[in-house]
């Protein structure tokens, strides 16, 4: 099965040419995965699709605000709907949750300083469209590099209740603590989805934890995420014309 | 600076009084303002290196002498082949003056106008490296303010155009109090077929010239000619000559020129600094042997009524120049339109070798090519300063601290401790090539999508030592740097250099400069690196206070690892694996952060470099790789080997017990052993079982290797041997938290 | 119907919940380093001055107002959006 992948480019995705390259040149798993301008984004043509992380629009006004209001979301929303994978790495979770596609929002890093190093994330659903190969409470090594990570939400109830809640911040031992947290995100939450689990965004970078030459825990983490949307995408049937 | 009268007005310009001379005689009539204002950007000191140009010349011509230098001084950046098809390009600039009235900005155009240099040779920018210098930040909020949003501005600009800073440096001292030094650099990759269609000559006739970028306004109208004066107290007011980066437009820029590139009709690329469009227009030109008619009324400006002097002036950031093949044209300008970049088709080439200049049917600028493009040389006038030799001959006091309360203050102090807090508001990460990251190397080392290959660069200097000896600082330096890839295992292939100091018009300040060029020129010649490009930053002074910057010659070094397998890292290991210290320690406390720390001393004998000795060492140590010995690898400098050795336990929490007896020249004091930085050597880790065979290669080598001692797993570094001294026992957690602690403890409050 | 032009000058600050990092910070820094210690509470935001063709300072507020949330140009998840001032542009 030919399974059809869009990582779209917005003026200003810096990470797009990276999450290509895993899905292209380090998953061999029937994965095709195409950098399409947002302007010319079709939703008919893709299985599943990225939002990779970067500076879209230069974070003008607000990180993800402008992106989120291109032609490329409104395509994605067709998706959306449908129930294909969405993920939204970093900047791409910014412009998600911009879109409304996700709860919250991300704010400006409690230290006021961008932090680029590698942290722990536990896994806390274990279900959905780009966890289903990770285990329930899971330690992932995975680098953050941002400067507005701190997630917030004003309904963090109905989140823990449908269980939105993917991935939380975490030590070595996997306790959530203030020190594990490094950007002050309410609950320590790094990632969360929809209600109906198909779309996910994240603020660590699953392209940069995905091969062992770059990873400094010997972990190749970042794979599970990839793995578990070309899981899901074969579970539910191609959707791409040529599937 | 002086009045000049030109055919339409009077302008102020900092051309002396001969060079006025010299520009109305060959021209034959006075000039128009347009090209007097021209001719006063292109001859100052910045753009046309007029008091530096008869000293670069002692460089050997780096493209004549290796067939793997593509591309030498005088282009936009250097270029080296690396094999497999592909080639490195490379430059480090200086961004001095402005950074110290407007840190942010000033650091942000910096790295803009850096990541354009190599941009416009047609590659992609994949990192930057960033040597800084500034006052010491205890109790000085000025030094405080400067240091954190220099190093915000670089991070804020790498990170949204998405490269990685991989490297730096940074180094504290009152003479960058008041000069602080904002140096940067840039590597781009790619294959070598798009760098062909790149060069910073325009050299076929009846090619289009196209402006792409930004507007073009009224900002940092003279910012060259205030790069070529010192910092007064009239420089608040110099304000305006500050531009304002844009790392957004620039990250399209670097999207759209390196697709425009793709397409195979760009014939000549250029990028916008110093002196905007004259200067870019009069390189591409002059140095393609054509000329050019040029209608800056086509030109998109940003600011209304602008004049014809105020656009060829203009130094508005993130514009570049394209030549473009007239079949081609359409496509270029396609691919400018996909990414919604201003762009503007402003003029054609021709055979004349004449820069027309025509302001819609006004012609305002009419003068040869060549004519901008060389300024008449000074020769400047040098004289080693009368203070050195006194300098020279301070002693150090006896040693009577207590040795580990010396390791201690030294291992917290500004130029040792951990650099962390600047180096996590880099993104060093992006663009997945980050093997060895920030920490974890004497060097930044990045894979090579695409070939086996991987890069390893690094930069810096030292200026203490430089500021006794310019000759062998700078010399040193290249130790150093070059040591810092060696560390990781790779070759050094060539060398970019930033010449930082102070006013080349006082016989004294210029004393330092050639004699750093002199030091510089020898050794790469005899350790056959080539110089494939540089930047001289002269007036790092400050008339008020009297203060000149130490003589800094950065240097940086790029060096290639072939295969995965032969990376070498920093932190060590293994337990009960042994460590040798590589290379001779010499009574040289001159310049040493010992002297400096503990003794608020400047002078003493400082280090000297034996290009033979180096040699033979970085031979050795290659030997040493090919067969796998080395397990783990760190240069010798700041603060002598314990705080080498102690910096290599950090990471992964080792301790190590040394024994000194008989590990060093028996006529040196226990300060000299312990705190001299002289310069070449390594500390390496190595399997017990390998020391017959790695003494056998230093004596066919002629190199001092000596075991100090072995890796335990408990925190604390014991030391015995010492001469007349009881044992030294050191608590590694406190050292490593000294380490960590400085910076943050002073920035954050 | 005369349209003229009018200024709305907007200013986007974060709700009390979301925090504001930036303030606190400058807060801290003035009392900490130059002895402000008058200085009760600073809270930063984003201003925007926006030029509007209308018919009256009533329309040009209503036309803000409106782009404001429906563009959301202010985050309504975490800031609060407030109108400080329409006037007459003079031209």
């Amino acid at each position: 099965m030919n399974i059809k992948i869009a990582v779209i480019q917005f003026p200003g995705s810096n990470c797009d040419l990276d999450t290509l390259h895993v899905l292209n040149n380090v998953i061999s798993n029937g994965v095709e995965a195409e950098l399409i301008w947002h302007n010319n984004f079709k939703e008919s043509n893709y299985d599943g699709c990225v939002l990779p992380g970067g500076f879209s629009f230069g974070d003008y006004l607000r990180s993800g605000i402008i992106a989120a209001h291109s032609p490329a979301l409104d395509q994605a929303r067709v998706m959306l709907k449908d129930g294909r994978p969405i993920i939204g790495i970093c900047n791409g979770f910014q412009i998600l949750t911009e879109a409304q596609f996700l709860p919250g929002a991300l704010l400006q890093n409690d230290s006021l300083k961008f932090i680029c190093k590698w942290v722990n994330i536990k896994v806390e659903n274990n279900k959905t469209a780009f966890s289903n190969k990770m285990k329930k409470d899971q330690i992932l090594n995975i680098p953050i590099a941002h400067g507005e990570g701190r997630y917030f939400t004003d309904n963090l109830k109905e989140l823990v209740e449908n269980n939105q809640i993917v991935f939380r911040y975490v030590n070595n031992r996997g306790e959530i603590t203030k020190e594990a947290n490094p950007n002050g995100s309410m609950e320590s939450i790094a990632g969360v989805c929809n209600l109906e689990q198909n779309c996910l965004g994240l603020m660590p970078h699953p392209e940069r934890a995905s091969e062992l030459i770059l990873s400094p825990k010997e972990t190749t983490h970042g794979l599970l995420f990839f793995d578990s949307m070309i899981e899901f995408i074969k579970k539910k049937g191609a959707h791409n014309e040529k599937g | 600076m002086r009045k000049v009268k030109t055919k339409d007005t009077e302008l102020e310009v900092d051309l002396t009084e001969s060079e006025v001379k010299y520009i109305k005689d060959f021209l034959k009539r006075e000039p128009t303002t347009t090209e007097l204002g021209m001719l006063d950007i292109m001859w100052s000191e910045h753009c046309s290196y007029k008091s530096s140009r008869p000293k670069l010349k002692q460089f050997e011509d780096a493209e004549q002498n290796y067939d793997y230098v593509l591309a030498g001084p005088g282009q936009d950046a250097g270029v080296i082949d690396i094999g497999d098809g592909y080639c490195l390009s490379f430059r480090i600039e200086s961004h001095n003056h402005p950074s110290a009235i407007e840190p942010y900005h000033g650091a942000m155009t910096g790295i803009g106008g850096i990541i354009r240099d190599v941009l416009c040779m047609g590659v992609r920018p994949i990192a930057l490296l960033d040597p800084l210098r500034f006052g010491p930040l205890k109790n000085n909020p000025h030094s405080q303010w400067l240091f954190k949003y220099v190093v915000k501005g670089i991070a804020d600009y790498g990170n949204c155009t998405g490269i990685p800073t991989i490297g730096g440096e940074v180094e504290f001292d009152k003479s960058f109090e008041n000069n602080c030094l904002v140096n940067v650099a840039c590597i781009g990759f790619g294959p070598i077929e798009d760098f062909k269609h790149a060069p910073s000559r325009a050299d076929y006739p009846g090619d289009y010239l196209v402006l792409m970028g930004g507007s073009t306004g009224r900002d940092g109208i003279h910012g060259v000619t205030f790069a070529s004066r010192t910092l007064t107290e009239m420089s608040e007011a110099d304000r305006p000559a500050v531009q304002i980066g844009d790392p957004f437009t620039k990250k399209m820029i670097i999207e759209a020129t390196l697709e425009a590139i793709k397409t195979g009709y760009v014939r000549g690329c250029k990028d916008l600094g110093g002196g905007g469009i004259s200067c870019a227009l009069s390189e591409l030109t002059g140095n393609g042997g054509t000329g050019a008619e040029i209608d800056i009324s086509k030109i998109f400006t940003r600011e209304p009524g602008m004049n014809s002097f105020e656009i060829m002036l203009s130094e508005s950031q993130e514009r570049m120049a394209f030549v473009v093949q007239s079949e081609g044209l359409e496509k270029v300008l396609d691919v400018f339109k996909k990414f919604e970049i201003s762009h503007a088709v402003i003029g054609k080439t021709d055979d004349s070798k004449i820069l027309k200049i025509f302001d819609g049917n006004n012609l305002v600028v009419n003068l040869t090519s060549e004519a901008l493009a060389h300024s008449p040389v000074i020769q400047r006038e040098e004289k080693k300063p009368s203070y050195i030799d006194e300098l020279l001959t301070q002693k150090t006091p006896d040693l009577t601290i207590e040795i580990d309360k010396v390791i201690y203050t030294l291992i917290g102090s500004e130029n040792i401790c951990s650099k962390e807090w600047i180096y996590r508001q880099y993104d060093h990460e992006v663009g997945v090539r980050s093997v060895v990251k920030c920490g974890d190397g004497d060097s930044g080392v990045l894979r090579l999508i695409g070939t086996n290959k991987f890069l390893a660069a690094s930069v810096g200097v030292n200026s203490k030592h430089s500021f006794l000896d310019p000759y062998n600082g700078a010399k040193g330096g290249l130790v150093e740097v070059s040591g810092n890839v060696i560390a990781n295992g790779a070759k050094p292939r060539a060398m970019v250099n930033c010449c930082n100091f102070g006013n080349p018009e006082k016989p004294e300040s210029y004393w330092f400069f050639s004699q750093a060029v002199q030091g510089m020129a020898d050794f790469c010649r005899v350790m056959r690196i080539p110089v494939i490009g540089g930047n001289v930053s002269f007036y790092n002074e400050d008339d008020v206070s009297h203060t000149t910057i130490k003589p800094t010659p950065t240097i940086m070094i790029v060096g290639i690892i072939e295969g995965e397998k032969n990376i070498v890292t920093l932190p060590f290991k293994k337990s009960g694996n042994e460590i040798l210290i590589i290379g001779d320690t010499k009574a040289e406390l001159g310049g040493s952060e010992y002297n400096s720390v503990v003794y608020n001393i400047e002078g003493g004998n400082p280090p000297k470099v034996d290009e033979n000795q180096v040699k033979r060492t970085w031979n050795f140590l290659f030997e040493l790789y090919d067969k796998h010995f080395v397990k783990a690898n760190h240069d010798v400098n700041k603060g002598g080997f314990v705080i080498t050795v102690a910096e290599m336990c950090f990471k992964n929490n080792f301790g190590a017990d040394l024994d000194l007896t008989n590990c060093f020249d028996n006529s040196l004091r226990n300060d000299e052993v312990l705190f001299s930085e002289s310069v070449g050597r390594f500390i390496i880790e190595s399997e017990p079982k390998d020391y017959e065979k790695i003494l056998k290669i230093a004596k066919k080598n002629n190199v001092t290797v000596k075991k100090i001692g072995i890796l335990i797993s408990s925190p604390e570094i014991n030391i015995t041997g010492i001469k007349n001294s009881k044992d030294i026992k050191l608590d590694l957690n406190k050292m490593k938290n000294l380490y960590d602690i400085t910076i943050p403890n002073i920035m954050e409050i | 119907m005369d349209n003229s032009e009018f200024i709305v000058e907007v200013v986007l600050e974060n709700k009390p919940a979301a925090r504001d990092p930036t303030g606190e910070t400058i807060k801290r820094d003035l009392l900490a380093k130059k002895g402000y210690n008058s200085i009760t509470s600073v809270r930063s935001g984003h201003y925007l001055r926006i030029y509007v063709k209308a018919s009256n300072q009533e329309e040009a507020q209503v036309i803000v107002n409106k782009m404001c949330n429906d563009l959301r140009i202010f985050n309504p998840i975490t800031q609060s959006f407030n109108i400080l001032k329409v006037s007459d542009k003079k031209s």
